[in-house]
């Protein structure tokens, strides 16, 4: 049991937890549950897991403040659940360090994956910097600031190599517009999003696969929240 | 002083009769207090004393019976007191100073008495005429359409300005031989009509059309736009509600399908895995099996809803049971946690069961849910009072749970509002409640709630008892 990966569960709603508890554990995880908040960060505190996925609506707080906690001592994946109509609270989420989110209802297959992913990410980011990352045909060599799609090479201005650059180290990541406009501009630049979908459809036109029927292989957009580089 | 002068220029004379008799009396009595007088003052000098006569007479009845009243004071000083006493002298000039100044001083005074007395007619026909309008714009402004005011409005006009008759119309009329037609206009636009009885004095005519119309149609023009600005806002806020309420229905949507359907999705994921346990195919079977219910509650709930604010939710009433009822609601939501108590011989309640039902399942629930593990009581009485007018079968749901603040008391009953705070909403859905209130009143009783803060909170239903 000691091997399996622990995840924290945060949900009020006792039914969702029991279905939780019995496909996260069949997915190989160890699953330790909280119903509320003050909860949540106990167990954290006492059995620290390895991730950690918190509803935003709680009955003594909100999965945001949650998340904040969380962070101030773990950089553990954190996965926040949501109901359509919260998106504020989603990008409050994420801006507090939430690594992605999943709308209720969701498969629990999707769930699965998601959090293998952030913790795939998350173990590949403490293994160190990687100076070339290759992704489904493209390139990216971020020493030499070059990028190579089929091995043709693409020629990016500056600011686009940046968003390319953060976009892929934070692959399968959700960056928020915030996020992003403050990495590659700074921070005076946070609420400039036209600015940011401007360079993103120009990055897109040179990245992109054409004919692909409009939709990104790449980039993804998460309407209204930010983007995310597809793994 | 002040009131013996009013009384001499109250605005209507005496009659005519008791002015003349005045005059013959008033000159009689001068005659005899100049006699005891000549023994201080020489004779010609106490001509004065009949200006008394003369002054009251002209004040009172004007000028002619003042000169009358002159008249007569000059030949009767002539006759008793001017020497030769007791005989008509013509050529002395004393006379004719004495008539000169008595008819003078009865036109004077007269006239000054006339004035004062118009201004004072005058006054209290405006005084009644700005008592009018006050009263109208009470009665034309106070809220009631005013086509149902219009009758009283103009019935206290006639009595005010002592009319014969008025009508205050809507609409344009014609006069005929029997009435005075008064158009009322805002500009060029036709407002309606003031029609008054043909026998309406000449002076009254006037009155009407020089000062109560103008007001009587800004007042009927204010009031029309009253009534129209007040059906505007009634629909926008008719509107403003119909908003808020789908956008909490959308909220509610979001946020109750989404809990229960992302419970069931994943039971039923995790129900296919192979290795799970017996005890937990049980349990994922029940989770799915109760957030199916859940949901379909919740549907129903929202079905019941939009019939209850389309006003289409009409009970279909026939005698019954209220331990009935209440049974079923309980077994609806499986017993456990709950304190039944009913009086024996409860009589019978004319209501919609199905409907009474659901308003005990939802109150029931929502008592249960907030009362943290507690054992809700519920209990059951009539209330018989003399007369039997007031005879009500009343149902108390007491739990204890956290209470409700005395601000959100009321406000528990809106549809989509939750108790607690705005993003704690828990498990219910904020129709609960609203329903529970709605189906009650369609069936004649009221549902309130008395709480207070951390001692809990009871929930009480009253049916009125109607005689079988």
């Amino acid at each position: 049991v000691s091997g399996q990966p622990r995840v924290l569960v945060v949900d009020d709603e006792l039914q969702i937890l029991r279905a939780l508890r019995v496909v996260l554990r069949e997915a190989g995880f160890e699953v330790v549950v909280a119903q509320s908040a003050s909860e949540a960060l106990d167990l954290a505190a006492v059995r620290p897991p390895r991730a950690a996925i918190v509803d935003l609506v709680l009955p003594d707080g909100d999965g945001v403040e949650v998340t904040r906690r969380l962070r101030e001592w773990s950089e553990m994946p954190i996965l926040v659940l949501s109901a359509v109509g919260e998106e504020e609270q989603k990008v409050r989420a994420l801006e507090a360090g939430a690594d992605d989110y999943i709308t209720k209802p969701f498969g629990a297959r999707e769930l699965v994956a998601r959090l293998q992913a952030t913790l795939r990410r998350s173990e590949g980011a403490r293994a160190g910097d990687e100076p070339t990352i290759v992704v489904d045909g493209m390139e990216i060599d971020l020493a030499a600031r070059a990028v190579r799609r089929d091995g043709e090479p693409v020629h990016l201005t500056p600011i686009e190599f940046d968003l390319l650059r953060v976009l892929v180290r934070n692959r399968g990541r959700l960056m928020t517009h915030r996020a992003l406009l403050g990495e590659v501009w700074g921070p005076g630049y946070a609420d400039d999003v036209q600015a940011l979908r401007t360079h993103i459809a120009r990055l897109r036109a040179k990245i992109e696969p054409e004919g692909s029927g409009g939709r990104p292989r790449y980039i993804v957009t998460d309407p209204g929240v930010g983007y995310r580089f597809s793994l | 002083v002040l009131r013996a002068f009013g009384f001499l220029l109250s605005p209507t004379s005496p009659s005519r009769r008791a002015g003349v008799l005045t005059a013959l009396v008033g000159v009689a009595l001068c005659t005899l207090i100049v006699y005891p007088l000549k023994s201080i003052a020489p004779v010609v000098s106490l001509g004065v004393v009949y200006l008394l006569a003369v002054l009251v007479v002209s004040v009172i009845w004007g000028p002619w019976l003042g000169a009358l009243t002159g008249v007569l004071s000059a030949a009767a000083f002539n006759f008793f007191h001017l020497p030769p006493v007791g005989r008509f002298t013509v050529k002395d000039p004393d006379n004719w100073v004495a008539l000169a100044a008595f008819l003078v001083v009865a036109a004077l005074t007269s006239s000054v008495a006339e004035v004062t007395r118009a201004r004072t007619r005058e006054a209290l026909e405006r005084r009644r005429e700005a008592d009018l309008a006050t009263e109208m714009a009470r009665l034309l402004l106070r809220g009631e359409s005013l086509a149902e005011v219009l009758p009283t409005a103009a019935a206290r006009m006639a009595h005010a300005l002592e009319l014969p008759s008025a009508a205050i119309v809507m609409e344009a009329v014609e006069p005929d031989g029997r009435s005075v037609a008064f158009p009322l206009r805002e500009g060029d636009h036709r407002l309606g009509t003031l029609v008054v009885g043909a026998e309406t004095s000449e002076r009254n005519l006037h009155r009407l059309q020089e000062r109560v119309v103008p007001a009587l149609e800004a007042l009927v023009s204010a009031a029309l736009e009253r009534e129209d600005l007040l059906a505007g806002v009634v629909e926008t806020a008719a509107l403003r509600q119909a908003d808020v309420i789908k956008t909490a229905l959308l909220r509610a949507v979001s946020h109750d399908l989404r809990s229960p359907l992302t419970a069931i999705s994943a039971a039923g994921e995790a129900i296919a895995l192979a290795g799970i346990s017996a005890a937990e195919r049980e349990e994922l079977a029940a989770v799915i099996v109760g957030e199916t219910q859940r949901l379909s509650r919740l549907v129903e709930n929202l079905l019941d809803l939009s019939k209850l604010e389309a006003g289409a939710a009409q009970p279909r009433r026939e005698w019954m049971s209220v331990e009935d009822v209440l049974g079923a609601a309980l077994e609806d939501l499986a017993p456990e946690g709950f304190q039944l108590s009913i009086d024996r011989d409860m009589p019978l309640v004319r209501a919609d069961s199905a409907q009474l039902e659901r308003a005990f399942v939802n109150v029931l629930e929502n008592a249960r849910r907030h009362s943290g593990g507690h054992p809700v009581s519920v209990r059951a009485r009539a209330v018989r009072t003399l007369g039997r007018s007031g005879d009500r079968l009343i149902v108390r749901v007491v739990d204890r749970g956290p209470g409700i603040p005395p601000a959100q008391v009321e406000r528990v009953f809106e549809p989509f509002y939750r108790a607690g705070t705005a993003r704690g909403g828990r498990r219910g859905s904020g129709l609960g409640l609203a329903i529970a209130r709605g189906f009650t009143e369609a069936n004649g009783g009221s549902l309130h709630v008395e709480s207070l803060p951390g001692q809990g909170a009871t929930f009480v239903f009253e049916l009125p008892l109607e005689s079988a």
